[in-house]
């Protein structure tokens, strides 16, 4: 049967095509595309961890993850597209403007835990598949838990002024000196990848010191001591090849044969193992090309 | 003496106590110890993935030296997980980066641990076949199941 399959298809497409355009069917067909590509951009800026109460045996996407920050516990919403407890009212402009400026269809900011960021870098193309692969997945009513928070930090109405601090909004436009790979590398590290959120050490207001990009810090999520991933010869990885790079990215393994565990196995588990070898050799050649810090 | 030293210390004397309670029933192994031996036991299981992973790589490894690293792997894995996890050894005792949720869900480790074996099995099989693909995938396996358990189970230090 299957190998019957793929001359019958070629022969009817072309006549059904046009029928498909004439009844908006085409519409659908170019919907499947953007789920299948917002799939990977999922996977990519890492949302399931998150967004999942994995320990707790939540359904994926319901929230309910309890993340410890300096400044409290924030539990994460619920992001499927339940219309009452998740984001099914969303617009398209709505989820444009939540992940571009930190804030939510009601005009509240949105807490930088939700690493937008980092996110706000996304293309708007980027951020719509990702919109249309979260809205085909299955609704689901699970409520949300409020933070957990102290004030000052619990104020929603003081996060614009963090966000003047720390953020420049939109999308960064890539580099025409630097190679193809270099620039993907770039989107996926800082836009999607998110991973200065836990590799760059933060300020007393939890802003990213960008002097001290990707150069590690004791004080990563839940105690994580996230190391120095910067080419530095001593204090970063000047001593991995590409090639021991590329297999940590893949298989989370070390040269020395350790495995990465911490917020680097969710990591590795959901996005970098999940990632085209392409995309993993691009982020790669990003890596190498950071300025080393101590 | 810093925090550390002194926790173990204080650990140590704590189990002694309890050791003398029960009349010498966990044989007179001190934690301290007992950490050090299964971070050397870690650190066999990371001696053999890396020999597999340097053939994989391609980077100078033979297959002789992956065969012999995934042997190791395996005779780790067929240890009693108990042996290797006695309690009274997490975080605080030495320099353990074992969380207490390892004894708190123990069931969940003990499965995590047995898992490496089926996996280095393969992992064993693979290498006899040549294959660097194959060998690599297996690799990638046997890599999920020690990280699988570092992820819930091990604090991130140094
Ligand atoms: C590091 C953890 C983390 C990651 C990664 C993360 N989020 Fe979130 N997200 C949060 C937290 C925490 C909040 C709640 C922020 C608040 O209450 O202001 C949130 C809020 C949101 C909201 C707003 C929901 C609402 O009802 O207000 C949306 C939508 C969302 N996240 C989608 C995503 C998507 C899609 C991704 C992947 C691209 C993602 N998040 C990645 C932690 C995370
Ligand atoms: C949730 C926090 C978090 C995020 C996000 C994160 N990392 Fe990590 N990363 C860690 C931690 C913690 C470790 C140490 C893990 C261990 O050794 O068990 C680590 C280890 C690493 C290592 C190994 C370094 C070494 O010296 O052992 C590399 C390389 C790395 N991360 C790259 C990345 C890249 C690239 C990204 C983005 C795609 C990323 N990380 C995102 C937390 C994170
Ligand atoms: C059942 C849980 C578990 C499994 C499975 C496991 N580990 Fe570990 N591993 C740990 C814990 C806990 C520590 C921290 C030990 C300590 O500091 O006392 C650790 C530490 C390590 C260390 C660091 C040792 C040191 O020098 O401090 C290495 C290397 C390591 N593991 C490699 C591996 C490899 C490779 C595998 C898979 C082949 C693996 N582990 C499987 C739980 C596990």
């Amino acid at each position: 049967m299957r190998r019957r399959a793929l001359p019958l298809t070629a022969l009817v497409l072309p006549l059904a095509l046009p029928f498909v355009l004439v009844t908006g069917g085409g519409a659908r067909a170019a919907d499947a595309d953007a789920v299948a590509r917002g799939g990977y951009i999922f996977q990519a800026a890492g949302c399931l961890g998150c967004h999942t109460n994995e320990k707790a045996g939540g359904a994926p996407l319901t929230g309910g993850r309890a993340l410890a920050t300096p400044f409290g516990t924030f539990f994460t919403p619920n992001i499927t597209p339940d219309p009452v407890h998740g984001i099914g009212r969303w617009s398209d402009a709505d989820f444009l403007r939540a992940f571009r400026e930190g804030v939510r269809p009601d005009g509240a900011a949105l807490f930088p835990a939700f690493p937008y960021a980092s996110y706000t870098r996304m293309t708007d193309r980027d951020l719509l598949d990702l919109k249309a692969y979260l809205f085909a997945q299955k609704p689901q009513p699970v409520a949300n838990r409020p933070h957990d928070l102290s004030p000052p930090f619990s104020w929603r109405f003081l996060v614009p002024g963090w966000q003047l601090l720390y953020m420049t909004a939109g999308p960064v436009a890539d580099d025409p000196s630097k190679p193809a790979a270099w620039n993907r590398g770039r989107y996926l590290v800082d836009a999607l990848g998110h991973c200065g959120e836990c590799h760059t050490p933060r300020s007393l207001l939890g802003g990213l010191d960008q002097s001290r990009y990707l150069a590690g810090t004791p004080d990563g999520p839940d105690g994580d001591k996230v190391p120095n991933i910067t080419p530095h010869p001593a204090k970063g990885l000047g001593k991995w090849s590409d090639s021991d790079l590329a297999m940590l990215l893949e298989l989370g393994l070390k040269p020395d044969g350790d495995v990465a565990g911490g917020g680097m196995g969710e990591v590795v588990r959901n996005t970098t193992s999940k990632l085209t070898a392409e995309d993993r050799a691009a982020i790669v050649t990003y890596l190498r090309g950071v300025p080393p810090k101590e | 003496m810093n925090n550390r030293v002194v926790n173990a210390l204080a650990a140590a004397s704590l189990s002694a106590l309890l050791v003398a309670g029960f009349g010498g029933m966990a044989g007179a192994a001190d934690p301290a110890d007992m950490v050090k031996e299964r971070q050397q036991t870690m650190k066999k299981l990371g001696g053999g993935m890396g020999a597999v992973a340097k053939f994989v790589k391609n980077e100078g490894g033979t297959q002789e030296d992956a065969a012999k690293g995934a042997e190791a792997v395996l005779a780790v894995a067929k240890m009693d997980a108990k042996a290797v996890f006695p309690t009274g050894t997490a975080v605080g005792v030495g320099d353990s980066a074992a969380k207490p949720e390892l004894w708190q869900n123990w069931s969940a480790a003990e499965e995590k641990w047995k898992a490496m074996q089926p996996a280095a099995m393969k992992l064993a099989e693979a290498i006899k076949g040549g294959d660097r693909a194959q060998i690599g995938q297996a690799l990638g396996a046997t890599s999920k199941t020690c990280g699988g358990c570092h992820e819930d189970f091990r604090v991130k230090k140094q």
